[in-house]
């Protein structure tokens, strides 16, 4: 208590420019805006072989909106970490740049969409300056989070195989961003209340200590909800995600590997016997297998062609605003690269190195996400951090696996990067709960 | 001059988002080196639980190998930095019984992981192979210490 008084008192005493955690994210994003300024002129003068105003309106637009965010920055959370908002602002630049290579009417859209997801995470930063006042909403946030699973379950419009999406008044949402958030917040305050008895063994198998059953419960509770959404959404990248972050939540929880292993295991089992059960889940099995079969097919076409425009890009790439991305009519010759195949046209154009940079920035972000969590000092910021940390790197790492042919291709949004209101508001949400944790955590260590 | 002006944009973004990256990297490394903390949440750790003070390895135990007033088998655990030998209800080592015992007897020093004893002017003194100690004497794996009726071996290691 004395510890964080003085705390309050030395950050209220020292200003809101004799910052130093402030100060270095505010370098950052400066570099992040020339970053954007040089890619939206690139694409611009490729486009029409001269420089005109309209990539410096754009860059401005997005500099007003992120200097907006810092400067709330600077008067709510002072000591929060200086990573991760300008992290946040290199994605969306890059994904922005290249959205506008692919059309400057979607590029629009999503600009809207990033200053709605910057006031959001204004929002957020303000209201839960003190992160504990998030744990009271803990069955709120559950409750949520089922309510819009099965909204999504029941009202789901099939986009492209998977049923990931709602239609509301004009929009699509896709509800399985924000669920991911509540559930993270949910499974925080469960998991700090219950993890001494799923950490207390009560006998020994082979060595082994197995918790008593009764508090293994949820975990089954959990993997059998994961199936469910894997058949009912036909969405294997989904299910896995949210179960990957459930699984990390317990580890973090408790300490013991046995429930990941255990959890994998179930896991594993479910999905092959939901294979049986649920044949259009095959049919992407497939397609990520061997696409090469039949590459006119709806199974293969969209991976074929993305692995196709990947190659074309090389190592340096074709450069801004001159890959082969769009077809004579001008559409995407990658059905939905804007939202599925980002990542394509990332290294068609800026090639290996490019890609590169976009996947050391999800370490990056990951890794100030884990070091968030570890400087945590109390369990529900530990846990939420960790949670949402392992949200964004797991949902990356899915769908860029999904993208090179590691995984079955899912649904899944790249964070920050892909088009899309939901996926871009709801991760500038978790940026905005990742700092507040850090704040309170750099604050008690002032 | 557009393919200059496009060919010097496209280096340039590649060069700063690389330098993005090193500026944030840089301190990866020093985190590396730094404190290894974890973000695991065990039992006893983290939330209501105060900041949890490393409990002290032990030092060792001294076995009893013969007394008339312990169960021979029985140790001493040295988990305290002072532990008391003697009669005294206090004592972590109970003699009580014994009449060639004083109320408090000896005094093992456990700190550091190296013990010593020190007899406290016990009336019919303290051995340490056999030879009655005057001073604070240093405490070997192996070392026979004995108590009125109650023989000891210093053994290193040992349960909490």
């Amino acid at each position: 208590m004395a510890a964080a008084a003085a705390g309050q008192r030395v950050s209220e005493s020292r200003g809101l420019l004799a910052l130093p955690a402030r100060n270095r994210e505010l370098g950052l994003i400066v570099l992040a805006l020339a970053i954007t300024t040089a890619g939206f002129a690139a694409v611009q003068l490729a486009r029409a072989q001269e420089f005109a105003s309209d990539p410096l309106i754009a860059a401005g637009l997005f500099a007003a909106a992120y200097l907006s965010a810092h400067i709330v920055m600077r008067a709510a959370l002072p000591d929060a970490d200086a990573y991760v908002l300008p992290i946040t602002a290199v994605l969306t630049a890059i994904g922005l740049i290249e959205i506008y290579r692919i059309s400057p009417q979607l590029a629009r859209d999503q600009g809207v969409w990033i200053l709605v997801g910057l006031a959001l995470f204004i929002a957020v930063v303000v209201a839960f300056r003190n992160i504990r006042r998030l744990e009271e909403l803990r069955y709120t946030c559950g409750a949520l989070a089922v309510v819009l699973l099965l909204l999504t379950i029941g009202l789901g419009t099939e986009v492209n195989g998977a049923r990931l999406w709602i239609r509301v008044a004009g929009l699509q949402i896709q509800p399985g961003e924000f669920a991911k958030i509540l559930l993270v917040v949910f499974l925080a305050a469960y998991l700090r209340e219950r993890r001494e008895v799923l950490a207390a063994p009560v006998r020994q198998v082979l060595g082994i200590g197995i918790p008593a059953l009764r508090h293994a419960l949820p975990l089954l509770i959990l993997s059998g909800l994961a199936l469910v959404l894997l058949v009912a959404m036909n969405d294997l990248g989904t299910s896995l995600l949210f179960y990957v972050i459930a699984l990390a939540m317990i580890y973090v929880a408790t300490g013991r590997l046995l429930y990941v292993g255990a959890g994998l295991g179930l896991f594993a089992l479910g999905a092959a016997a939901a294979l049986q059960v649920a044949p259009q889940v095959q049919g992407r099995i497939d397609g990520w297998l061997n696409p090469w079969v039949d590459e006119q097919a709806q199974c293969c076409y969209q991976i074929t062609q993305s692995i196709y425009t990947i190659a074309d890009g090389g190592v340096l790439g074709a450069g801004f605003g001159r890959g082969l991305i769009l077809n004579s009519s001008g559409d995407t010759i990658i059905p939905f690269a804007q939202t599925d195949f980002i990542f394509s046209v990332i290294a068609n154009e800026l090639g290996l190195v490019g890609v590169t940079a976009v996947i050391l920035l999800y370490l990056l972000l990951a890794w100030r996400g884990f070091r968030i969590a570890t400087t945590a000092d109390d369990g529900f910021s530990k846990l939420l951090a960790a949670g949402l940390a392992t949200a964004v790197a797991f949902q990356a790492f899915v769908i860029v696996g999904g993208i090179l042919r590691l995984l079955p291709l899912t649904g899944l949004t790249l964070p920050f990067v892909s088009y899309g209101g939901s996926s871009v508001t709801a991760n500038f949400a978790i940026a905005a709960l990742l700092l507040c944790v850090s704040q309170r955590a750099n604050r008690e260590r002032a | 001059m557009v393919d200059q002006a496009l060919l010097l944009l496209r280096i340039g973004v590649l060069a700063l988002l690389y330098l993005f990256v090193w500026r944030i990297a840089r301190t990866a490394i020093r985190d590396v080196r730094g404190s290894a903390e974890s973000m695991i949440l065990s039992p006893g750790h983290g939330f209501d639980a105060l900041p949890k003070v490393e409990a002290p390895k032990p030092a060792g135990r001294l076995l009893v190998v013969a007394s008339d007033v312990l169960p021979v088998g029985a140790a001493v655990v040295l988990d305290a930095d002072e532990v008391l030998l003697g009669r005294d209800p206090s004592a972590a080592a109970m003699l009580e019984g014994d009449t060639f015992v004083s109320a408090r007897h000896a005094l093992v020093r456990a700190r550091n992981g190296s013990p010593t004893v020190s007899d406290l002017g016990s009336t019919n003194g303290t051995f340490v192979n056999g030879e009655r100690i005057s001073a604070e004497t240093a405490l070997r794996p192996g070392d026979e210490l004995s108590v009125g009726s109650t023989r000891m071996i210093y053994e290193t290691g040992g349960k909490r």
